[in-house]
């Protein structure tokens, strides 16, 4: 576990010593027994039924959630207390990565333990979890979430279904349409959230038994096929008032703070499935012949290898770095107290902007990894004869659900300037120390003879660059910044490509004198090359955003400062690309 | 209450790629993932079934090894077995199998197992020496190779898998030991909640420089990949005769 508790956010200002990052060489033993069981159940269970869930038969889905149940692996959220195992967060992040394995049967499996489960935990009453909690646990019952609505996705609050209460006051009557709902098929429990008397966004626990709710047809979707996804209607769902979870009128709470863990966990995933499809995309390329070679002996062909395998390797490192984050902080509140789960939010919501980037830089380097894949594959990656295809379908979904990346990374840069603005960030004065420093040349010179001096020279470059414009937009646009919407999405790019290469950095300084002197080469090459397409991302994202705020002298001045602040010297740049693609052809996987 | 112990071997994942090490007697160990040996996964859950058949029943699990072999002790901790030794070693790669063997005997000899459990072979080292090794020198009989396994009042009664897959029905009377196949039954899962119960029993270490092994008698003169060489052979005929050929070699290599 990492010693520091650190305030979310504040990667951006301050530094972070290495040996405060948990990685995953910090696994322990448990946790990697964990990581062992869900990939032999995945590949035993799962990947011997894959066509047939792609096919749309629920009963493998349905069978495997029962299996999941029996192995513990859907019981690691809940309290002890409650017949659950209470693991942290590296755990139930391992999991979700090597359940991906699964494809489709891990939205399921996901959408169950997350934002079906979650609220029911950190709300429910206990006569409510005595009632349901053992159910879901155990995989007898699978658990649905329901919040998106045909005419609200992105702005869930402005949700129209309703709840009445009977005249005998003994129950709700829900009425709506709830949209896209996984797992909707076969789930036995759902967490509706619906506005009492139009107003009071509240949340409820509805089963499917009950009279008035009503499961749509399965939608017909590019991707993950063999998950579930309808509409939920509700004509008149009669819903017993003890069934309401958590405060009426407090219905947000539940929604947003389960989408915060929601999202890092998306990162896990999306983690888990771009090794795999890295992995098929190297053996494909060692198999397959061309002009007399394998065309794993490429460039062309290395190059995608390699910038994959660095950025997978950066999505990794991010992961579990957040996963630490959170296991330090939660492990400081006292399990005893009533208030145990409020603080328990809290302390997740600390990290919300981290969470958020989890969630879109994690699936966007899936997205790339599969692209990438099914480029290897030529033809064959177009065909459904082999699973890059697939790949490419199911990647897709992850850059639109639990907040689109849009959303999410709008949410990045606003989430970090309203701390900013109520004093928990001290970006202001940092922002005006980092715009002095834009004006005063930098005679500092590099001590290369630490390991990684560069990368974090470039790093602490790029967080006085973020300052800089940052502080610029919020200069010239005050409180209408929310307005200028590319400027914050601007913002949380460089943000992001901060977060990511950080973690990437100080991982691979923790861990490097451990390894052998192979492994070390390909480490090295590895931060060489994210570093690279990191800084690269991050000004082109600075200029963007110096165009968008400034305009004569003081653009000018910025864009300098951008040349300056992203200035990266990846010597030797090639010869690590080769590194990291003939070791990755020689594992035919993914390499760390 | 009867005694079971279940000996285990952590061996490199054989998806590994090996390199030969630089004394050229053995694979170089830096940069592999270690995982049980998997004949030992039929062996643990051999052990713990029986464990369970006969309800009052003790299973201990040994290994041998460095300390990065504790983890896979805790894997069998997890499967079932009550408590863990691990024979501190960090030359264990080095040993033959008879000096493998007399640890284990070693340690057997005053504590009167009932059972002993052990895999057919290693998957590393592949001698199929250590369990009849351990019989031997404990002078109680080994059944080798088994398929099938059933315990009954001290009498077990077992298949062993013969050459060109037929089968040997065999019993013997315990103490005894019995080295599993691959498919004698299927190993389980360790469940989470186990893994986390498997944290708290007994793991005791035993360091091995106090027992006094017996010279070696096998030395490992050098270790290399076969080498390369083009193993195609082309089936020529009608396709009918293509077939029964191919069919011939598949019987063949069974
Ligand atoms: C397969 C699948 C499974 C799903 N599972 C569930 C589930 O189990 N439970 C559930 O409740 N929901 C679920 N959803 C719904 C999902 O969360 C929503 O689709 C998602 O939140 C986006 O909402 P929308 O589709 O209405 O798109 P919209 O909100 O209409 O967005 C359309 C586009 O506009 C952009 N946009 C929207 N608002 C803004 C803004 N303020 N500023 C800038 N850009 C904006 C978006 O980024 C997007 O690009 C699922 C969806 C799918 C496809």
């Amino acid at each position: 576990m990492t010693e520091k508790i650190r305030k979310g956010g504040d990667f951006l200002i301050a530094e972070t010593a290495c040996q405060d990052v948990f990685t995953p060489e910090d696994f322990s033993d448990e946790q990697r027994a964990f990581a062992e069981t869900t990939e032999k159940f995945v590949a035993d269970e799962i990947i011997p039924h894959l066509e047939e869930i792609e096919n749309q038969d629920f009963s493998h889905v349905v069978a495997g959630m029962r299996t999941c149940g029996e192995l513990g692996l859907l019981m690691m959220d809940a309290a002890e207390e409650d017949g659950g195992l209470e693991l942290d967060k590296v755990s139930s992040m391992l999991v979700g990565e090597k359940i991906a394995g699964g494809g489709s049967f891990s939205v399921a499996f996901s959408a169950h333990t997350g934002i079906g489960t979650l609220p029911l935990i950190y709300y429910g009453t206990a006569a409510q979890k005595e009632k349901y909690l053992d159910k879901l646990i155990t995989g007898q019952w699978c658990a649905a979430y329901c919040l998106t609505e045909p005419g609200s996705g992105s702005d869930a609050l402005s949700a129209q279904a309703t709840a009445t209460l009977s005249d005998d006051g003994s129950c709700y009557l829900l009425n709506g349409t709830k949209q896209y709902i996984t797992n909707g098929g076969f789930a036995e429990l759902f967490t509706v959230f619906a506005k009492i008397d139009k107003e009071h966004f509240t949340c409820f626990l509805v089963e499917k038994s009950f009279a008035g709710l009503i499961v749509g047809n399965e939608e017909k979707k590019m991707g993950i096929k063999g998950s579930s996804t309808t509409q939920i209607i509700l004509d008149n769902c009669r819903v017993p008032v003890e069934n309401v979870l958590g405060e009426i009128g407090k219905g947000h709470k539940i929604a947003f703070n389960v989408l915060n863990i929601g999202r890092f966990k998306l990162g896990a995933g999306v983690t888990g499935a771009a090794k795999i499809a890295l992995a098929e995309g190297i053996r494909y390329a060692n198999e397959r012949k061309q002009f007399g070679k394998p065309i794993a002996a490429f460039g062309a062909i290395q190059e995608k290898i390699a910038d994959v395998t660095a950025a997978i390797y950066a999505s990794e490192s991010l992961v579990y770095r957040l996963a630490g984050l959170l296991d330090t902080k939660l492990a400081t509140i006292d399990k005893g107290i009533p208030d145990y789960y409020e603080q328990y939010q809290k302390g997740i919501e600390e990290y919300a902007p981290e969470c958020a980037i989890s969630k879109v830089f994690c699936s966007e380097v899936l997205a790339q990894t599969v692209d990438e894949v099914v480029q290897i594959h030529g033809g064959y990656g177009f065909c459904s004869e082999y699973p890059a295809e697939r790949f490419y379908r199911d990647e897709r979904i992850n850059r639109i659900f639990e907040g689109t990346n849009e959303i999410n990374r709008l949410l990045i840069t606003g989430m970090i300037l309203r701390r900013a603005m109520k004093g928990e960030l001290p970006l202001q004065s940092e922002a005006m120390k980092a715009f002095e420093s834009l004006m005063t040349p930098s005679f500092d010179e590099l001590d290369d003879s630490a390991p990684f001096a560069a990368e974090k020279a470039t790093l602490q470059n790029l967080k006085t660059l973020y300052l800089v414009l940052a502080g610029a937009g919020v200069q010239k646009f005050m409180d209408k910044l929310a307005d200028e919407q590319e400027i914050l999405m601007a913002a949380a790019d460089i943000a992001i490509q901060i977060f990511a290469a950080e973690s990437a950095i100080l991982r691979a300084e923790k861990i490097h004198h451990s390894l052998s002197a192979a492994r070390q080469q390909q480490l090295i090459a590895a931060v060489k090359v994210f570093t690279f397409n990191a800084t690269e991302a991050a000004a082109t994202a600075a200029r963007k955003a110096a165009y968008y705020i400034e305009e004569g002298d003081t653009l000018t001045m910025i864009l300098s400062g951008v040349r300056r602040f992203t200035k990266y010297d990846a010597t030797g740049l090639l010869a690590a690309k080769r590194t990291l693609a003939q070791a990755a052809a020689e594992t035919e996987k993914y390499l760390f | 209450m009867k005694k079971l112990l279940v000996c285990i071997k952590q061996v490199p994942d054989m998806e590994s790629r090996f390199k030969v090490n630089t004394d050229g007697t053995w694979y170089e160990e830096t940069d592999l993932a270690w995982r049980m040996n998997e004949y030992d996964e039929y062996a643990v859950e051999q052990a713990v079934q029986l464990k369970e058949q006969l309800g009052e029943a003790e299973l201990t699990v040994l290994c041998i090894g460095p300390d990065r072999v504790k983890e896979t002790i805790k894997k069998a901790l997890a499967m079932g077995a009550d408590r863990g030794v691990h024979m501190t070693d960090n030359e264990s790669h080095l040993r033959d199998p008879l000096a493998i063997a007399s640890m284990i005997a070693d340690f057997a000899r005053q504590q009167d197992f009932e059972l002993i459990f052990t895999g057919m072979q290693s998957q590393d080292r592949g001698s199929a020496q250590v369990g009849v090794l351990v019989a031997e020198l404990l002078g109680i009989p080994a059944l080798t190779t088994l398929v099938e396994f059933a315990y009954d009042q001290g009498t077990i009664t077992a298949k062993r898998e013969l050459e060109g897959g037929s089968r040997a029905l065999v019993s013997c009377s315990t103490p005894a030991l019995v080295t599993c196949q691959l498919g004698l039954n299927r190993p389980r899962y360790p469940t989470l909640p186990n893994i986390m119960k498997a944290k708290k029993k007994e793991l005791a270490s035993l360091p091995v420089t106090d027992l006094k092994l017996p010279p070696a008698q096998l030395k490992t003169a050098a270790m290399a990949p076969p080498p390369k060489r083009g193993s195609a052979r082309i089936l020529e005929g009608d396709t009918g005769d293509v077939a029964a050929q191919l069919a011939a070699v598949i019987k063949e290599k069974m």
